[in-house]
């Protein structure tokens, strides 16, 4: 399906920067996203995920800098790109006064694609979402998740080669999630290429081929999830409860340089190392008294919180 | 003041190949909001198609009685006629392209979709203000049917009267939707309707001509496209003089095409920013 394995990446950035007024959203960035794979933009918000999605979709200029998208000028070349991509933005904007199928009709026709030639392809992305039976429903009747599999839907009507997908499962319950996430899975075993921002974690680690970090508008690491994961924090984590009378500096000296680092906040000690289990044996508990110890695998979420703070993002 | 979010004011200058619109990308939002009128007209907005008789019952046939030399030589049933066709499409495309076109940009972010789609901001302008101008003339047509069924009209030139129309809706609808490109917020609605369209409603020689009036009035009136719109349609439904159509036309076309850029830069300042 996806032809432009010879023209290079699906999506090419270089030095890209964008402001709103005095606001900075997207800070000189570089990425490449190749063609077929799933690749995620996490971060906080206000990161510049959305900013830098939009820009890519034709829904906030180019600030500065380059960017190509499916080979392609997106300062010059918006209507081309936008006829070959799909989108799923963060809000649901499905048109409510039409039907389910009418959604997907009429989406067709904004790309010149008339309703026989739509027909067909309509049912089976009803199929593909699930939808089927709701096809003559109006949009007001869906749940959340299914009015995000429409949105899915939605940005296949043109069988594009690219789908941007902008926090494609927030809000919605874990079977939902699940339906979302099968579907774009089967859009990646067709060979779409997929490039989506989310703030799951799990959702990350599950879906995306590779994967960068963005903060305050600029990339703070890019790599695999299991690549990140080790390089950034080793394979396990160590959840200290610290007693009252334990004095963390203390007991992060005498470990020095046996965990690869640590994360403390309000006497919870995390403590990241390659054997865990052999840490957690070696402390001296008598000199630092802890309420709990656990030890589980590290997370794409330790990475997340190490390299972007635990302050809270308003 | 708080604005909406997005709000940018007139944007900037573009170039012309961003304000041309594609007719088959503009056609696809004509057919989008002809798909959901058509399923709205029977139930919620019936009772829009009935406005205009009301007037006519109250002035035509209520005040008009009292009124026993008419106007200008016409009966003054007959004289308000032809205006309440005019005012029909007005109102209908002034309320399209302001209450609708806000929800559907503002409320519904119908056009953040429609814009990640290869439809630009000239099609979307185009398809929108192409249907409420089509819109508008279905509502001067029912007027049309029902003041000639009741024997209002004189001359057989009316049944010319809905391209008229059409342009007119044109005109009204390239107004309003410059409004509401512009505007930061909903409740400046009033100020259109309160300031702009009533006045114009009820001071376009719809209601009453202007030769007894002070003559700034009229020239007033000029400026106004109720008034050529008025002129176009008691013209037609009275006996048109060519050259007078002519002028009225040509204000109601240079005003629709000149103005027509205006809402394009603001959509797309304030939709792609």
């Amino acid at each position: 399906m996806s032809a432009n394995g010879d023209v290079g990446p699906a999506v090419l950035a270089r030095r890209l920067a964008k402001s709103y007024g005095s606001r900075v959203a997207v800070d000189g960035i570089d990425f490449e996203v190749p063609a077929g794979i799933c690749f995620g933009f996490l971060g906080p918000n206000g990161a510049g995920k959305t900013t830098t999605m939009k820009m890519i979709y034709g829904l906030a200029r180019v600030g500065e800098g380059e960017l190509r998208v499916l080979g392609m000028d997106a300062r010059r070349e918006r209507r081309q790109i936008k006829a070959r991509i799909g989108v799923v933005a963060q809000e649901t904007n499905l048109d409510g006064d039409l039907t389910v199928r009418e959604n997907l009709v009429q989406q067709a026709s904004y790309f010149g694609i008339g309703a026989a030639t739509a027909s067909p392809r309509v049912d089976d992305l009803l199929a593909f979402s699930l939808l089927t039976d709701r096809g003559g429903d109006r949009v007001h009747a869906l749940s959340g998740g299914m009015k995000r599999r429409l949105m899915v839907a939605r940005s296949m009507v043109n069988d594009p080669e690219l789908i941007v997908l902008d926090e494609p499962t927030t809000g919605l319950d874990p079977q939902a999630r699940l339906a979302v996430w099968r579907s774009l899975e089967r859009l990646q075993r067709r060979g779409v290429t997929l490039l989506l921002t989310t703030h799951y974690m799990e959702e990350a680690a599950r879906l995306c081929d590779r994967l960068l970090i963005m903060d305050e508008g600029k990339i703070v690491t890019e790599g695999q999830p299991g690549a990140l994961v080790g390089e950034h924090v080793g394979r396990e984590a160590l959840e200290l409860e610290l007693a009252d009378d334990c004095d963390p500096a203390a007991l992060l000296a005498t470990i020095g340089e046996r965990a690869d680092g640590h994360e403390l906040h309000d006497g919870a000690l995390t403590l990241f190392a390659d054997d865990a289990e052999e840490l957690l044996r070696s402390l001296d508990h008598d000199r630092f008294p802890t309420e709990s110890a656990m030890v589980r695998r590290a997370t794409l979420e330790d990475v997340f919180l190490r390299l972007t703070g635990r302050s809270l993002r308003e | 003041m708080s604005y909406e979010p997005g709000y940018a004011g007139l944007g900037e200058r573009l170039a012309l190949r961003d304000l041309i619109p594609s007719p088959r990308h503009a056609a696809a939002i004509w057919v989008r909001n002809a798909r959901v009128f058509s399923k709205l007209w029977k139930g919620a907005l019936l009772p829009t198609f009935l406005d205009p008789f009301f007037y006519l019952l109250a002035l035509g046939f209520g005040l008009g009685t009292y009124i026993a030399h008419g106007i200008n030589g016409i009966p003054y049933k007959e004289f308000v006629a032809p205006g309440l066709i005019a005012s029909a499409a007005m109102w209908s495309a002034a309320f399209e392209t302001t209450y609708n076109v806000y929800f559907r940009m503002n409320e519904l972010r119908l056009y953040d979709n429609v814009l990640s789609t290869p439809i630009e901001p000239q099609d979307l302008v185009a398809g929108d203000v192409a249907w409420s101008a089509t819109r508008a003339t279905v509502y001067g047509i029912v007027v049309l049917i029902v003041v000639a069924a009741v024997g209002l009209v004189s001359s057989p030139w009316a049944i010319l009267i809905p391209p008229f129309v059409l342009l007119g809706g044109l005109c009204f609808s390239v107004i309003g939707y410059t409004f509401t490109s512009l505007i930061p917020k909903i409740d400046l609605y009033s100020y259109f309707f309160t300031l702009g369209v009533t006045p114009m409603f009820l001071f376009s020689g719809i209601f009453f001509p202007f030769n007894q009036l002070p003559g700034w009035v009229e020239v007033v009136a000029w400026f106004t496209p109720l008034y050529h719109m008025v002129e176009i349609t008691r013209g037609m439904a009275t006996g048109p003089e060519a050259a007078s159509i002519l002028i009225h036309t040509a204000w109601l076309a240079v005003v629709t095409a000149l103005l027509f850029p205006v809402p394009v830069r603001a959509l797309r300042a304030r939709l792609v920013p």
